[in-house]
């Protein structure tokens, strides 16, 4: 209690002063109005919930340009937004970005950390190694799978010498988005692989000692006892790579594909950078990332419906 | 591992698959590092003829040219300062606030609370556009300066979820007795609860640095195209280049991105799996 007698050395008072019970010191108003929480979420206020009001607001603003000045449009941006081919080329590819990506990702996270929790000879090594791409910011992964994935790149470099033909896999509007995808998957499974484990670890080695003298093995060990106890974690975890899917797709398809080929690889995300950024159509930017707000909502209360506890 | 043939065949293939699967991983893991540190002393001709080969000299001119042409070293530069001003100004509003919302006992501290905690719900990336008005109208644009200020307003939810339940862990008897011995709140909140809090404290700013030192479109946007005042993660993909990127250069540049977090990793691997893990389990 170091810290205790630093204060009472700095006091007038001694130090054996016993702990007063509770109820006599109750001080009033400081108690109960946390004013000290006041800078932050002033703070917050400024610079979060700020912009995303605003982000709102935009959405329904006619505002073709920066240096234009904007009047209001009410629903036309959205009408604009519904009725263009790029937006919908643009759900449709976070849709299987989602769809196809996020499920490969849990499954193969789960079935990762349920290996590495089973202490398999060499796991210190494989946790280590899960957790590189976590450390590693999207603009080092961009560089290194640009590297790998170009005409001349390893992948080709590997493929090649097997009898396969290459491809420009970024520049080939039948590869681009998989490989925008694989890029994804590579950094998020391995993170998400991590806080399953922990998450894994504090199942009860005796019940599963229990049924491995029952004569369950490992498969039926994995998806009938641990996926239950974890499934309301991996639904945490799922709508954390969800939202980071859905939302940060923009950096990495701004560093590899700027969407293209064509738009191939236009995820929303990337629609609202390209629109606001590139178009300076701030309406129709803001009235897609309303959009994106809206799903992302209704994603989160999906993927708890699906992953929610059982048991 | 010694197990019986009795086991149905399925199962056996599945921890067959399973430790497959993962040792795959691992290998996709460290091919891309393997390929992208021997690609670093390499030339493009070297690269594209044998990519898995060790180089046939080890020449770091590939390094001095990234550092040159990119300007790393001032790049390393602004990434170190913005990353802590950030961290200090992120310690700065979220200590008190999470000091003041453990303590706080009625309504208007857990509304509070719950703000902060539906921060997770908000797509910061998605309002980056009005983000950048406010630096413009705070005539903060094209500068670090808003970085620093805007960086610790998304880390605020999770370092407050984080600390706040850190200091609820503390008993009231601890500071009720300090301040009967005259100390101030902030006498409390210093000599008390922060040598509690150091593990809680350590965490937040380890996850803090990694995703600042990490963050690459919002200082994208935000610092522009002014090369005195961009961070490395901005630095770094101007090295690739539309015709004939020279991918010797580029990897080496990666490279030297890398060695800060890697060297932080290094040494503080333990601590930072931890923090990694419950930062992201309070989200």
């Amino acid at each position: 209690m170091t810290a205790l007698t630093d204060v009472a050395a700095g006091a007038t008072t001694t130090p054996e002063t016993p702990a007063p019970p509770g109820r006599g010191s109750r001080k009033s108003l400081r108690e109960r109005f946390p004013g000290l929480a006041l800078p932050a979420l002033i703070w917050y206020a400024v610079f979060m919930i700020g912009p995303v009001v605003a982000m709102i607001v935009i959405g329904f603003l006619s505002w073709p340009g920066m240096l234009v000045k904007p009047g209001f449009a009410g629903l036309k941006n959205f009408g604009r937004v519904f009725a263009d081919e790029n937006f919908w080329s643009a759900i449709g590819n976070s849709a299987i970005q989602i769809v196809v990506g996020l499920p490969v990702m849990m499954v193969l996270a789960f079935l990762l950390a349920f290996y590495v929790v089973q202490k398999p000879r060499g796991h210190k090594v494989l946790r280590y190694l899960l957790f590189i791409p976590a450390l590693i910011s999207a603009p080092a992964t961009a560089m290194v799978f640009y590297a790998m994935l170009n005409p001349d790149g390893l992948l080709n470099g590997v493929l090649r010498p097997l009898g396969f033909d290459g491809t420009a896999w970024l520049a080939d509007p039948s590869t681009a988005l998989g490989a925008v995808i694989a890029v994804e998957l590579w950094s998020g499974i391995g993170y998400s692989a991590v806080l399953i484990a922990s998450r894994l670890d504090s199942v009860d080695a005796e019940i599963v000692q229990a049924a491995r003298i029952d004569g369950a093995g490992d498969w039926r060990i994995a998806w009938g006892m641990y996926w239950p106890i974890a499934r309301d974690f991996i639904g945490v975890v799922t709508m954390l790579q969800f939202l980071s899917m859905l939302f940060n797709s923009a950096q990495t398809v701004l560093l590899l594909t700027q969407g293209g080929p064509g738009t191939s690889t236009t995820t929303l995300s990337y629609l609202v950078y390209r629109k606001a950024f590139v178009e300076t159509d701030l309406g129709y930017s803001q009235a897609v990332g309303v959009i994106l707000f809206l799903l992302g909502l209704l994603g989160m209360g999906a993927i708890r419906r699906v992953l929610r506890a059982t048991h | 591992m010694p197990r019986t043939a009795l086991r149905p065949l399925r199962d056996r293939v599945g921890s067959i698959t399973s430790g497959t699967l993962a040792w795959i991983y691992a290998a996709l893991l460290i091919v891309p590092f393997y390929y992208f540190i021997v690609s670093s002393f390499k030339s493009n001709d070297e690269i594209f003829e044998s990519p898995l080969a060790l180089p046939g000299t080890w020449d770091f001119g590939n390094f001095a040219t990234a550092i040159s042409q990119a300007d790393l070293i001032l790049a390393v530069a602004n990434s170190a300062l913005t990353t802590v001003g950030a961290l200090v100004l992120t310690l700065l509003l979220a200590l008190p606030a999470s000091f003041a919302l453990a303590r706080s006992t009625g309504r208007l501290g857990k509304i509070v609370e719950s703000v902060f905690a539906l921060g997770f719900l908000i797509p910061s990336f998605a309002a980056l556009f009005p983000t950048f008005l406010l630096a413009a109208a705070l005539g903060l644009f094209h500068s670090r300066t808003f970085v620093v200020f805007l960086l610790p307003a998304t880390a605020l939810p999770l370092s407050i979820v984080i600390l706040t339940s850190f200091m609820r862990t503390i008993p009231r008897e601890l500071e009720e007795a300090a301040s009967m011995d005259g100390a101030s709140t902030l006498q409390v909140l210093r000599q008390v609860y922060l040598p509690i809090c150091v593990p809680g404290i350590a965490t937040v700013l380890l996850l803090n640095f990694l995703s600042f030192w990490n963050a690459y479109l919002y200082p994208l946007i935000l610092t522009g195209p002014d090369t005195a005042q961009r961070t490395i993660q901005v630095a770094l993909p101007t090295l690739k280049v539309d015709a004939g990127t020279d991918y010797g250069v580029l990897m080496a540049g990666t490279l030297f991105t890398l060695l800060p977090v890697y060297l932080v990793y290094t040494i503080l691997q333990k601590q930072m799996q931890r923090a990694l893990v419950s930062g992201a389990l309070k989200g």
